[in-house]
């Protein structure tokens, strides 16, 4: 399966070169555990599209290139999510990203070509490694930023657990130093998100593994690491 | 706006509200099933046992964590090493997950990833 879904992720990221060209813009989410693997193996499948992450400051220049994004539609009922016109490409779901905004926040940017919904935790994403694929510069967000923004935002029945494997993927793949910054970060969070941290880690070391997607079973020492860092060193009382 | 995202943001900020409120909630009922996951996370093993095997654990100095207490049935758990558990005749492993196994159990061991610093009861964060 992971063979078939690598080649249907790079030939994504071919054809939706126009965008993810532009600078500052991001791929998140569930896809950048399998990007950041050796060689961009693509093992970690949780999902079948690819998040782009638009700054909202992009947001013209990106919309400038959608002309060019000559493989996909935008969906009809949700104009943010843009289909393939071909089945052996992902599905693109763009997303918005305000740095200026709380992490717990969320507005839509409005507008009649390409609405975003622009979501806190996003904010805590930062420019990371820039990488060629499929002939495509591609940037990815920071492991730290990316760790925490998949561990802070809600999480609720099957997608926020599947989302939550993005969290392990992104484990699976952080250096030291990554966690060193995690460990940052989360001090810098409120009490009330660190809470959320803690606790999505707990559900997160707890979850069943499922055919085709990462197991938490042989990560969950590592998870119980991290937990007792973070409250370590934000003296976090549950 | 259009009425897809309009929904998605208003579902994310219903999600705030419960959210903060369950955070308002962490130290009194509907914390205990938090407390219960942390001191979960921190299992590299989980065995079903008697109670007399509990009660001779805290004989030997091992101490029950208070989460236990929150459920009713209670649970007695507590964390014992791995070698002390393999002297345990009818220790039955059970997955540690929030599984039907492991939540009907009364009586469990749990063996830590790394060994616990020893917890006074009346200040343990399970409490």
């Amino acid at each position: 399966m992971s063979v078939g879904f690598r080649e249907r992720l790079l030939a994504t990221i071919r054809a939706a070169r126009p965008v993810l060209e532009v600078p500052d813009v991001l791929i998140v989410g569930s896809e950048v555990p399998n990007l950041l693997e050796p060689a961009a193996a693509a093992t970690l499948v949780v999902s079948q599209d690819l998040d782009v992450g638009v700054p909202i400051e992009r947001h013209a220049a990106v919309k400038r290139r959608l002309a060019d994004l000559a493989e996909f539609q935008p969906s009809a009922d949700e104009p943010s999510v843009w289909l393939p016109r071909e089945p052996d490409l992902l599905e693109v779901n763009f997303l918005g990203i305000d740095a200026s905004q709380a992490p717990a926040e969320a507005y839509v940017l409005d507008d009649d070509e390409l609405p975003l919904l622009v979501f806190g935790a996003l904010s805590l994403l930062s420019p990371g490694a820039e990488i060629e694929l499929a002939g495509t510069r591609v940037r990815l967000p920071r492991s730290a930023g990316l760790l925490l923004e998949k561990l802070v935002t809600d999480r609720t029945g099957e997608k926020g657990e599947r989302d939550l494997l993005v969290a392990l993927g992104v484990l699976m793949t952080a250096t030291p130093a990554d966690l060193d910054e995690v460990e940052a970060m989360f001090l810098g969070l409120s009490p009330e998100l660190r809470h959320v941290v803690c606790s999505n880690l707990t559900i997160l070391s707890l979850l069943e593994g499922r055919p085709g997607m990462p197991d938490p079973g042989p990560r969950r020492g590592d998870v119980a690491a991290l937990l007792r860092r973070l409250e370590r060193g934000a003296q976090v009382e549950p | 706006m259009n009425p897809a995202l309009e929904r998605r943001l208003r579902r994310h900020r219903s999600r705030v509200v419960v959210r903060a409120w369950e955070y308002r909630q962490r130290r009194h009922a509907r914390g205990a099933w938090f407390r219960l996951r942390r001191v979960l996370t921190d299992a590299a093993a989980a065995y079903v046992v008697s109670p007399a095997d509990t009660r001779q654990l805290i004989d030997e100095g091992c101490c029950p964590e208070l989460v236990g207490q929150e459920f009713d049935p209670p649970k007695v758990i507590v964390f014992a090493p791995a070698e002390r558990v393999a002297r345990i005749a009818h220790a039955r492993t059970v997955p540690v997950r929030l599984g039907g196994e492991l939540l009907v159990a009364e009586h469990l061991v749990l063996v830590p990833f790394v060994a616990r610093e020893p917890v006074d009861p009346r200040t343990s964060r399970s409490g």
